[in-house]
């Protein structure tokens, strides 16, 4: 227990000491993510966009889904916060190995890679969700006064992806193939969530697994918040905010005690 | 008592050899076998070695201590372990205060930024405030020399160029303990010395400094006080002078000389005396004695000894001769004679350490029966300022003749204080 304390102390020490390098390093990813690209930012915005393209024909036109809602807005919203974390998580499992000369030669806490990882993402995040704007002024959909929930969202939001950020960035200085398996992973997972289609709809015992997938409530309050105008579901958005805590506390402990041995094992 | 502001402390490091599971595939059978035995940090497995083995020294506030030693000898670990990157297996390692790691100066830089943004990221990288940063920019980049070129890329930048601006963030640190690993070799011989005098300028300031390099002469330059390490383990801790004699023990290796034969001489005796009676602050032109005495171990018909003096820090060779030269002839001795050789000489050397070695050779054959490093040392100590090996004694007059017409002045004279 006392080994736990001495090392949170040890933990939030270094964060202040070190207060200015998670942001000096966010700007150097920022600056090199589209340095030498003609479309710069226009990317953060293409993408989601080209998807909600693509969706909206093949889900509208073909399947037909009731979303209660014009559909390019709900896909959208939900892509947009998909990528987030997708992002955020693809950058962060491949921080630690690419940045082999700072983990090996340097001190440094070694946090701020994959932190750095999800505040880029989070910076390509703000910048589409200015098209998110614009879509719900072309469609008229105004949000109402449950929008000054978003901050609570996005902050449970971002929790959630650092909780899971830190262990797939140690996993993958050890193992190389946890950047394989991700890839699969994260392609299984958004379809399991409710970024396309709402997974309400899916019956039988896969809905009902379906309904632990902790990025569904999350997804889901940013368009009650924003686009239905009613606040979070309480229940699975407080267990949500709850497990995300528990997540990030649990995974950077043991990141921050395995982190001595980064360097001898990158 | 001052507190040390580094503190080494019985400190152990185990390393694996070879190639570590860095897939899945290698993981399971190794989890396997490491459920089978009972692991704990103390016993070495297969494939793994100690690269420090109880490792201990302390660092004053306002010391330099020097770290030199052959390659694999622990210098670079006990950085690391210093500057937190790794972590003792057993033992503790401590630095009070702010840490500046000259260990890999621009680790931290990125190709495609500017010399600026990477001043920031490299402070930053360090431990310092962008204000700090700011404020000391100028200052940065007029020590490194970098000036036009701040603003362009350090892609475009040569090595040399960013060994610089990578030493002038981290000398514009002002940390409490400072490490430098060999970093001095990159820049040119101008930055070089402007470095160490940054270096002792914040030694006098109170930082404490531990010096890895394979620069003797920065080394003996910068730190009284030097550990050879050797085999993961300190071999000598003390006096710089004398650690170098002791780094030059373990990194020479007498026996490549004896071409795998056994010697035919064994030294049994060999003192080196002077009227200055120190040996260790002998003036310029003392007189000393060296007495040697040999057992002869093998009937050798013919032979002569020789004697070399080398310069300590860099094995300068200064001086060499053989008895057949000076005068003593050939020489033959039976397997149980002891050969008695005296060697009358005058230091006529420039100030620094010096060491001696004896040889016993087959000059028709031309190979070595005996050879011996370092069989004694001695160091002149003087204040005049002159550099280089030999004293050459100069007398100096100088006479100034003036051109104007009509304007007899006297010459003026400057006998020199020989």
């Amino acid at each position: 227990m006392s080994r736990l304390s001495a090392d949170i102390r040890e933990m939030l020490a270094e964060q202040w000491e070190y207060r200015e390098l998670l942001w000096q390093i966010s700007r150097r990813d920022v600056l090199l993510r589209y340095k030498q690209s003609l479309m710069g930012f226009g990317w953060a915005i293409f993408m989601p966009l080209a998807s909600t393209i693509i969706f909206s024909v093949v889900l509208t036109r073909v399947a037909r889904i009731d979303v209660s809602l014009p559909y390019p807005l709900f896909a959208y919203s939900g892509l947009a916060a998909w990528n987030f974390s997708a992002s955020a998580l693809r950058f962060s499992v491949t921080s630690l190995t690419v940045n082999t000369n700072l983990v090996t030669k340097v001190y440094l806490p070694r946090e701020v890679f994959p932190f750095s990882a999800v505040m880029v993402a989070l910076i390509d995040f703000a910048v589409s969700s200015l098209v998110l704007v614009v879509m719900m002024v072309y469609y008229g959909v105004w949000p109402t006064w449950t929008v000054v929930w978003l901050p609570a969202v996005v902050a449970v939001h971002v929790v959630f992806t650092l909780g899971l950020a830190l262990p797939l960035a140690m996993g993958n200085l050890y193992f190389r193939d946890v950047k394989y398996l991700f890839e699969v992973a994260i392609q299984l997972w958004m379809f399991s969530t409710s970024v396309l289609y709402p997974i309400e709809n899916i019956g039988g015992r896969a809905g009902a697994i379906l309904r632990w997938n902790p990025m569904t409530p999350i997804i889901e309050a940013y368009r009650d918040v924003i686009l239905f105008g009613r606040t979070p579901e309480t229940v699975p958005f407080a267990a949500v905010a709850l497990g995300a805590l528990v997540l990030l506390a649990v995974s950077w402990v043991v990141f921050h005690r395995a982190e001595f041995t980064f360097a001898e094992n990158v | 008592m001052a507190r040390a502001r580094i503190v080494v402390d019985g400190v152990w490091k185990k390393f694996r050899r070879g190639e570590r599971h860095n897939s899945l595939r290698d993981l399971v059978p190794s989890l396997a076998r490491r459920m089978v035995r009972t692991a704990w940090g103390g016993d070495l497995q297969q494939q793994e070695f100690w690269a420090l083995k109880d490792v201990s020294f302390e660092v004053q506030p306002g010391e330099a201590i020097g770290i030199i030693g052959p390659n694999g000898a622990g210098k670079s670990t006990s950085l690391k372990l210093l500057s937190r990157i790794l972590r003792p297996t057993k033992g503790r390692c401590d630095i009070r205060g702010r840490l500046g790691a000259l260990i890999e100066l621009s680790a931290g830089f990125h190709p495609d930024l500017t010399g600026r943004e990477n001043v920031f990221l490299q402070g930053a990288i360090m431990g310092m405030r962008r204000t700090e940063v700011a404020r000391k920019l100028d200052a940065i980049v007029e020590f490194s020399g970098i000036g036009p070129f701040l603003d362009t890329q350090v892609k475009r930048y040569s090595s040399g160029m960013q060994a610089r601006l990578g030493f002038s963030v981290a000398a514009h640190l002002e940390p409490d303990a400072f490490l430098v690993d060999e970093v001095l070799s990159v820049g040119d011989m101008s930055f070089q010395s402007r470095c160490i005098e940054r270096m002792q300028e914040q030694i006098r300031a109170g930082v404490s400094l531990v010096f890895v390099s394979h620069n003797l002469q920065a080394v003996a330059s910068l730190c009284p006080r030097t550990l050879v390490f050797a085999g993961g383990g300190i071999a000598f801790a003390g006096p710089t002078a004398e650690a170098l004699d002791a780094y030059l023990r373990v990194s020479q290796n007498a026996e490549r000389w004896l071409e795998g034969a056994q010697p035919s001489f064994v030294i049994r005796e060999a003192t080196l005396t002077s009227a200055d009676a120190d040996l260790h602050a002998l003036r310029p032109h003392a007189e000393c004695l060296l007495t040697v005495v040999l057992e002869c171990l093998r009937t050798e018909p013919c032979f002569n000894l020789s004697i070399q003096v080398e310069r300590t820090i860099d094995l300068l060779y200064c001086y060499g001769s053989t008895t057949d030269e000076l005068g003593c002839g050939r020489l033959s001795s039976r397997a149980g004679d002891l050969v008695h050789a005296s060697f009358r000489l005058k230091a006529h050397f420039a100030r620094g350490h010096y060491r001696m070695n004896l040889n016993a050779r087959d000059p028709e054959a031309a190979r070595f029966l005996m050879y011996t490093e370092n069989i004694a040392a001695f160091a002149i100590s003087e204040t005049a300022t002159y550099d280089g090996v030999v004293d050459i004694e100069p007398v100096v007059t100088v006479r100034i003749q003036t051109s104007a017409p009509g304007q007899a002045r006297q010459d003026r004279s400057q006998p020199s204080g020989q």
